[in-house]
């Protein structure tokens, strides 16, 4: 064990878990029961498989949470608000009032210029609405975006949320609920309702008050307010653990970004430092609320005094973290975590930083800045676009803490991917950056440096080769700077648990696009990673060219009568497939690709049902992948797909949803998905706003999804919409698309022909009526891997070679996969295996092959 | 300007009716002045003030020289339109002689009279001598109109609350009972039992909200105009004079002063008679403690008054109060009443929909196909659902009808925009939409026909069956439930019958 291991050794049982669960709770914290638990079983059987107990505490964890979060909606608290509205007698209710029930707000009176003033909010739900055509429109939306939740943002109008976890997030970044209510107070229209003033002081005046920090590898409990810290150390649990010796209450002075710089931004330290100020200490009080040019100035400017605010701390040993971040949370403070990295000496320094010729985006820039606030950094999401320089905003992240980084992705395609673009991006050593997937299991040279891994490799606990397990100490023997978390939405609570709880780290940055999760399970990283720190606007980094402009819409196909008919009467499983299947469909996306393909776009069809997925390929005769096509294919397929002009459709089963980096796409079409996964939708639309021709004059990226008329395709479609379209992305229907039917090769244009497929598809499924629908995250089934498939490898990773026969192609990484591989070999059966195995290349990719070969010896 | 859809609905009502009620109607100066006013295109209204003092008919052909070449088409509907109002005659085409036309005389007299004024015929009102009550001003008056006509809008949008419920008691009970059995014979409403007022609107009725007030205020008229005629139609058995004295009654008032006492004595039987009704409509004001005296309402003396076409529901009644602060602010009317007539209402691409208004009737005409979801003061916010417009339709409510409701309220902001990017004003995703909505609904055909079943026999259901097939009118057959479906039936018939003679 490293001897600053910050967590407490021992006490892994079932009790303690419950209360670290609440205590895990608002902060950048570290779960640190979690890292006793594990340290507890010993290093040694990390391995092992996740045992029952484990699970069980799991389930406790999550439920606890559950908990938590419900705690902190506000609900609760809605009634008791409603007792001190004024009663009914008091407000103004007129012949429109009904219509509203109990959310006619009219009653609260404007002020007089409220025409200058561009926010309006609900006090019963705490929803704001601004205007964005008001001329403070711009400052509003800063200010908003760091307290408040995005919910709608199209063109004129945009709706946000106040909430438990977005007023934590707002505190974490250095503001005050003071400076919220004022801040607010100046942009309504109305005046800030009681009710909503005292939500915001109940949800902030506890959070941020006290902070626990690592300094100079010691812990210290610290606080502004002196008396706070007078009443923990009254407290007798904190009381006693304190550190004596070490002199009383320290006092200091509060750290003001000194001379923090995040690189990469345009100025130098000046114009930057007053950025992050900007963000550090939002509103100041005074400046005359009446004055509307000077408004946000006033907001910014700084208070000399608040410049050199004295901060209290004393401290605590290593061992009693975890019980005092309890207490506190019992005693109503919960702590929150900074990480001090510039002075921390112990953990050595990296030699990383970002090419002098790199500049982030202002987008980016603010980003960070919410991160390292005040020269210390706090641990959270950052939500931005596909496409948007995620990468790049990890990547500065790592240069400005300058210590050890580990990655954690979801792929090995994108582990590469992560290592390239910090080789690209910054000037650290080669030698520095190492990799760990199944493949390949190198650690870097000097004392310090990057890892890039995926999350499976780090949680997958079943048995693991000699080489997996030595680089797993490795991992868990060290002290991290920072833990980057790519796509972080995908993954579990429980997986982030194991990961959190098995590699220590002194902050954790969350990247994402999409930080939603259909089952609500998100709330629960606030807890676990922290709160998050910022989200962008997609509509305004399109408008501003930095993602492309998509144009989207959704084709109505209708369904011919007999494939209606059997859909009406199928199971549900066999209804997906029907209208996957649907040929109207088929034809559609053979107009499109077609339409496409001669304007010069390189188009990627998605399909969630690998059947049609194939199906289509096939017929279309174009390339795909799908979970089950080999490392070595995938890359052959793809280079293709980038270079070759030959091969511009690409078909791509749910794997390519995340993580895949094609600039060369421009249009992409959906012909089936999963379920109402808003995620997915914007997933996968992500995959065409990094389009590299985005900044050509007039370009647009398209974006169709083909849904069947008349079935559950439609309903689920307009659910996934639903994110998007709240970001301000309209969807076009297009229910006839123009001369279809003159189209070249028109495929099962006779009804006969349509019979036949119908049969088909019946037949070809029959038998493989199990549910084969992957699971919607890389991670559904934690210690995956089975069925005779060696362990500690994700998904498609260094899988059997297959061939693109059908009869070998309907496999997938689960087990489900294979049961409706041996039904379509039943089906097929006529056909023979011909042309399978082998060296694993279909007739096609012969044929692919052949062609790139050509081209070259041409070139 | 006064072309637009309100007088349509004027005009073909005048334009049924015969040449005699025309030569009675223009007996009286006021109706010659107002039909003068309102009814006539520009080009017309110059060919009547070129002939009014000309001793002798004009020759068609010299029409000729007044009308540019190009302007043959407006000439001819200005022509057509003068003659259908019977306002000029012409002469038949003949060999003999050239056309010639000339104003009616009634209308000549009387338009000549209007304006040089003189006579004994009080067509403008006369005013009263009585002494006026203090309270009585024109603010007075306007809010008084305000809240009658209003009251008829929210019965029509269905949104009166019951008596014991909106505590400000800003709406009493609604019009009057016989204004609402005016508005159900109308079928701007009709009788439905699950909404809170017992009646829904219509279609119809969406197209008269969709109306600016004036046009408002002339349909209810010409509805209320029709009423009484059939009533009187069916007690006498005759066409009757009293119709022509109630329009032209109407049209007087049109030329009566806001704020101005008028004499009820000087009425005859008829037009007296006609006085509660115009008070229910809020067209004149009838002090109580002195009913010898009438005051005209903004909504009367601007009858025939071509300012208010750009006005629609609310905001129509916003401008015409609009110089009437104590008025509005009692009815929560805020300061965004003047944006609230260059439009209020932005819709987003993603269905959410907010309208800068404080006016209840909007907000509730809003209501009738937005799922209305917040209100602040001078704001309301809602969402186009697939249920809110599906409900809409359910009304009778058309999706073209809520598109250009829509369209004509789009905030300024909306326009803007639409206008530096050369896009549609509203978003053209949301108004496929609304389309496709309104589509899903229409997916079933009907057709008209007879259904056969319970044959006797098997071997009855196959010949009849088959027969219909032969001759064409088999829409649709069971064999497993003997059951047919013909679209007509005499063949059947007689198919049927010689069978049973046969036997």
């Amino acid at each position: 064990m490293p001897p600053k291991r910050k967590a407490a050794p021992g006490q892994g049982n079932a009790t303690k878990a419950g209360r670290a669960s609440a205590m895990s709770t608002p902060g950048p914290a570290t779960p640190r029961s979690l890292d006793s638990s594990m340290m507890s079983d010993g290093d040694d059987d990390f391995d092992e498989d996740v045992t029952e107990a484990q699970r069980e505490r799991e389930a406790l964890l999550s439920r606890e949470a559950d908990d938590f979060v419900n705690k902190f909606t506000f609900k609760g608290k809605r009634l008791q608000g409603q007792d001190d509205e004024p009663a009914g007698g008091g407000r103004r209710a007129d012949a429109a009032t009904r219509l509203f029930k109990k959310r006619d707000f009219s009653y609260l009176p404007l002020k007089p210029d409220h025409q200058n003033r561009p926010l309006w909010i609900d006090p019963d739900s705490c929803t704001v609405v601004l205007e964005r055509f008001n001329p403070l429109a711009e400052q509003a939306t800063d200010f908003l975006i760091t307290i408040a939740e995005p919910k709608s943002r199209p063109t004129f109008l945009h709706e946000y949320a106040l909430t438990p976890h977005s007023l934590y997030a707002a505190v974490s970044v250095g503001l005050r609920p003071r400076d919220i209510i004022n801040t607010l107070e100046r942009f309504l229209k109305t005046s800030l309702p009681d009710v909503v003033r005292r939500k915001i002081e109940d949800h902030t005046k506890s959070f941020g008050k006290v902070k626990l920090v690592l300094k100079h590898n010691k812990y210290f409990v610290e606080s502004v307010d002196a008396e706070v810290l007078q009443t923990l150390l009254k407290d007798q649990v904190i009381g006693s653990l304190r550190v004596h010796g070490s002199g009383d209450i320290t006092t200091s002075y509060a750290p003001t970004m000194g001379g923090l710089v995040i690189p990469g931004t345009q100025n130098a330290a000046g114009v930057h430092q007053a950025n992050l100020r900007q963000a550090e200490k939002k509103p100041g009080e005074g400046g005359d609320a009446s004055n509307e040019a000077d408004l946000f100035t006033a907001l910014n400017e700084e208070d000399d005094d608040d410049d050199k605010e004295a901060v209290h701390a004393f401290e605590i040993s290593d061992a009693d973290v975890e019980t005092v971040q309890k207490r506190c949370l019992d005693i109503g403070f919960p702590i929150l975590e900074e990480y001090d990295f510039r002075n921390d000496d112990v953990n050595p320094n990296l030699e990383i930083d970002l090419r002098p010729n790199t500049q982030i985006r202002p987008y980016q820039e603010k980003s960070l800045s919410k991160m390292f606030g005040n020269g210390r950094a706090k641990s959270g999401i950052i939500v931005l676009p596909c496409g948007a320089g995620k990468t790049l905003v990890g990547i500065t992240a790592a240069c400005t803490i300058k210590k050890g980084v580990i990655v954690l992705c979801t792929s090995s395609m994108s582990v590469v991917q992560w290592r390239q673009e910090f080789l690209k991006w910054s000037n650290i050593n080669p030698d520095d950056v190492a990799i760990f997937t199944a493949e390949s299991k190198q650690k870097f040279s000097g004392s310090t440096g990057i890892i890039v891994t995926t999350y499976s490799m780090v949680t997958n606990s079943r048995e693991r080769s000699h080489d997996s397990k030595k680089m797993m100490d490795f991992l868990r023997g060290r002290e991290w700077g920072l833990m980057l978390l790519d796509e972080v939405h995908v993954v579990p609570a429980e997986m982030f648990r194991r990961v959190i709880s098995s590699i220590k780290s002194h902050s954790k940055l969350g990247l994402t696009a999409t930080l939603l999760r259909e089952d609500d399970k998100i709330s629960h990283l606030n807890f676990l990673i922290g709160p998050k720190l910022y989200e962008a606007n997609w509509m305004e980094l399109s408008q501003q060219g930095h993602i492309a402009k998509v144009q989207c819409a959704e084709v109505w196909c209708p369904m011919p009568t007999e494939f209606y008919d059997e859909y009406l009467r199928a199971n549900a499983r066999m209804r997906r497939t029907l209208y996957a299947m649907n040929p109207r469909k088929f034809q559609a996306c053979q107009y499109l690709i077609n339409y496409h393909e001669a304007r010069g776009d390189k188009i990627i069809v998605f399909s969630d049902e690998l059947y049609s997925l194939k199906q289509y390929a096939l017929k279309l005769k174009k390339v795909f992948i799908y979970g089950g096509t080999s490392q070595n294919e995938r890359m052959q397929v793809l280079e293709n797909f980038q270079h070759n002009p030959e091969v511009n459709t690409l078909f791509l089963s749910k794997i390519g949803d995340t993580s895949l980096d094609l600039p060369e796409a421009t249009c992409l079409i959906q012909i089936s998905s999963h379920f109402g996964s808003r995620r997915q939708e914007a997933q996968r639309l992500g995959r065409i706003l990094r389009a590299k021709r985005r900044n050509d004059e007039g370009f647009n990226a398209f974006f169709y999804s083909l849904v069947s008329k008349d079935t559950q395709e439609m309903y689920y479609s307009s659910k996934r919409q639903a994110f998007l379209v709240d970001q301000g992305y309209a969807f076009k229907v297009i229910t006839q698309l123009a001369n279809i039917e003159k189209t070249p090769d028109l495929a099962f244009a006779t009804p006969l022909e349509s019979r036949e497929l119908l049969q088909r598809t019946l037949v070809d499924n029959e038998r493989g009526g199990e549910d084969d629908v992957e699971t919607d995250d890389l991670f559904g089934k934690p210690g995956r891997g089975a069925g005779g498939r060696g362990g500690g490898r994700k998904a498609g990773n260094g899988v059997r070679r297959t061939a693109g026969m059908l009869s070998e192609l309907a496999g997938g990484q689960d087990m489900a996969y294979i049961e409706q591989n041996k039904a379509a070999n039943k089906a097929l059966k006529g056909k023979g295996k011909k042309g399978a195995g082998g060296d694993g290349q279909s007739k096609f990719f012969k044929g692919l092959q052949r062609e790139k070969e050509k081209s070259r010896a041409r070139g | 300007m006064s072309g637009g859809q309100q007088s349509y609905q004027l005009s073909e009502y005048l334009e049924k009716l015969p040449g005699t009620t025309f030569r009675k109607l223009y007996q009286q100066p006021s109706t010659a002045f107002a039909i003068f006013r309102r009814m006539l295109p520009p080009l017309a209204k110059v060919f009547v003030q070129a002939l009014l003092y000309m001793p002798s008919p004009l020759l068609l052909s010299e029409l000729d020289v007044w009308v540019r070449a190009e302007g043959k088409m407006q000439r001819d509907r200005a022509l057509s339109i003068l003659r259908s109002l019977h306002i000029i005659q012409i002469t038949p085409p003949g060999k003999d002689k050239p056309q010639e036309m000339q104003l009616t005389t009634n209308f000549k007299n009387s338009l000549r009279l209007a304006l040089e004024g003189g006579g004994s015929h009080n067509s403008f009102g006369v005013p009263s001598t009585l002494p006026v009550a203090p309270r009585i001003d024109i603010a007075h008056l306007d809010g008084y109109a305000r809240k009658k006509w209003e009251d008829i809008l929210h019965y029509v949008v269905n949104s009166v609350p019951a008596q014991n419920d909106g505590g400000g008691g800003v709406s009493g009970g609604g019009p009057k009972t016989s204004v609402k059995e005016l508005l159900l014979i109308g079928r701007l409403v009709e009788r439905r039992h699950d909404t809170q007022a017992g009646v829904g609107i219509t279609q119809a009725g969406f197209t008269f909200l969709l109306q600016e007030a004036n046009a408002q205020v002339w349909t209810l008229l010409l509805l209320w105009l029709e009423a009484a005629d059939r009533a009187k139609g069916e007690a006498k058995g005759a066409a009757n004079t009293d119709s022509i004295d109630m329009l032209s009654f109407l049209f007087m008032l049109a030329s009566l002063e806001l704020g101005r006492a008028y004499n009820t004595g000087a009425l005859t039987e008829t037009r007296r008679n006609m006085l509660p009704h115009l008070v229910d409509f809020g067209l004149i004001f009838i002090p109580r403690e002195d009913t010898r005296q009438y005051f005209p309402t903004r909504l009367a003396t601007t009858l025939t008054s071509s300012a208010s076409s750009l006005r629609s529901v609310s905001s129509g009644f916003n401008a015409a109060t609009a110089n009437n602060p104590g008025d509005a602010s009692s009815l929560g009317t805020t300061p965004e009443t003047s944006a609230a007539s260059k439009g209020s209402v932005i819709i987003e691409t993603n269905y959410r929909l907010y309208a800068y208004t404080s006016s209840p009737l909007q907000i509730a005409v809003l209501g009738l196909f937005t799922q209305l979801n917040m209100r602040f003061a001078g704001m309301a916010t809602g969402r186009l659902t697939r249920d809110s417009i599906r409900r809409a339709i359910g009304f009778g409510i058309t999706a073209d009808q809520i598109i250009s409701y829509l369209a004509s309220h789009a905030h300024d902001q909306m326009v803007r925009a639409a206008a530096a990017t050369g896009r549609p004003v509203l978003p053209p995703t949301v108004v496929d939409q609304i389309r496709l909505w309104q589509l899903e609904n229409e997916r079933m055909r009907t057709s008209a026909g007879f259904l056969f079943k319970d044959f006797d026999s098997l071997e009855e259901y196959v010949s009849l069956s088959s027969y219909a097939d032969e001759v064409g009118v088999l829409v649709w057959r069971s064999d497993k439930k003997r059951m047919f479906y013909a679209s007509k039936i005499e063949q059947l018939r007689d198919y049927l019958k010689s069978r049973k003679k046969a036997e």
